[in-house]
């Protein structure tokens, strides 16, 4: 099992990632997946929360901002070329 | 400067198993033994696209350094933190759309930036890449019975930049100031292609090892549905941690 980078999500982690996986192959990828994936919205906050604290102790927030910015300057220069 | 490096592959396997072994590539080292490296994976956001009817994913991915020692050798250990085992976060967002058969992703590294940016972005497609989508064979994403897919590897090293020498600056790490006067002296172009062209040169390797391991898990997904496989896995699992304990 996929741990999540703080370990005290794990267990809410897991119970989200199955859910998914579960959507994902029995619902979205028949076709059926065109509203959201409700069944597991739920359990998807309750994992963020817990996440978002993990991210902001560790300054990954503040990295992926800068990813953010870096990728819109990079698709700035990408534009002008075309 | 930018170094780029793209390579095509096809697997065998329909396009939505092939996108569903993507999304499990990282899940246990059970299922794909060439995930160990993979220290943790979380989502950090998930939504289908109403309009379009498109997943976008967002994970991120904590892996042991793929900083190759070659790369760490060339770099002062204040840059390096005295050591290349240090762990990176990689970022990598993903869109599938099931109607279209297609599913493209990009992932790169978040921290070691200021020395080098590795971007990989991956487009699958039940159609050929040298094949446009206009005279595409008129199959389904669903019965088509392989996937096709184009990897693109970025390198680009910013060493020595203006952008990277004011983080440096404000870092507050004294040993990294130095860094900046380090690399003038030394001209940062030729050791910024350096280091791009040993990181381009070491992910042969390491591309044909992420390919085995999607095949494993499209093996496992071929004989089992994904539930019978994860159910299997939590078995298997539980029981190591009923040894242990």
């Amino acid at each position: 099992m996929s741990a999540s980078l703080a370990q005290e999500c794990n267990e809410v982690k897991e119970r989200y990632d199955t859910c998914f996986l579960k959507w994902y192959s029995e619902k979205y990828l028949r076709g059926n997946g065109k509203t959201d994936d409700n069944e597991c919205a739920g359990l998807f906050k309750d994992y963020q929360k817990c996440l978002k604290v993990a991210l902001k102790d560790r300054g990954i927030d503040k990295l992926l901002e800068e990813a953010r910015e870096d990728t819109k300057e990079n698709d700035a220069i990408h534009m002008q070329r075309k | 400067m930018v170094l780029t490096h793209t390579t095509n592959h096809s697997y065998a396997h329909p396009f939505p198993t092939v996108t569903l072994a993507f999304f499990l590539r990282y899940y246990s080292p059970q299922l794909n033994p060439f995930s160990s490296h993979v220290l943790s994976t979380d989502t950090i956001s998930s939504h289908v696209d109403p309009a379009t009817g498109r997943l976008h994913t967002t994970r991120i991915h904590l892996k042991k350094s793929r900083m190759p020692s070659a790369v760490i050798k060339l770099l002062p250990t204040s840059v390096t933190g005295g050591a290349g085992d240090k762990s990176t976060y990689v970022v990598e967002t993903s869109t599938v759309d099931i109607r279209e058969g297609w599913m493209k992703t990009e992932s790169r590294n978040l921290n070691f930036t200021g020395v080098l940016s590795v971007t990989e972005q991956q487009h699958y497609s039940v159609t050929p890449p040298d094949q446009s989508p206009d005279t595409k064979p008129s199959l389904s994403p669903a019965t088509s019975s392989n996937t096709y897919v184009s990897t693109t590897f970025s390198y680009r090293s910013s060493l020595g930049n203006r952008k990277v020498d004011k983080a440096v600056a404000t870092s507050d790490d004294p040993n990294r100031s130095r860094f900046g006067g380090w690399i003038s002296g030394w001209g940062a172009k030729r050791i910024q292609s350096s280091i791009e062209s040993i990181a381009s040169n070491k992910t042969d390797d390491q591309m044909v090892k992420s390919r085995d391991g999607m095949g494993m898990v499209l093996e496992r997904l071929r004989s089992n549905g994904v539930v019978a496989v994860l159910r299997e896995l939590r078995r298997r699992e539980g029981n190591v941690f009923e040894q242990s304990g």
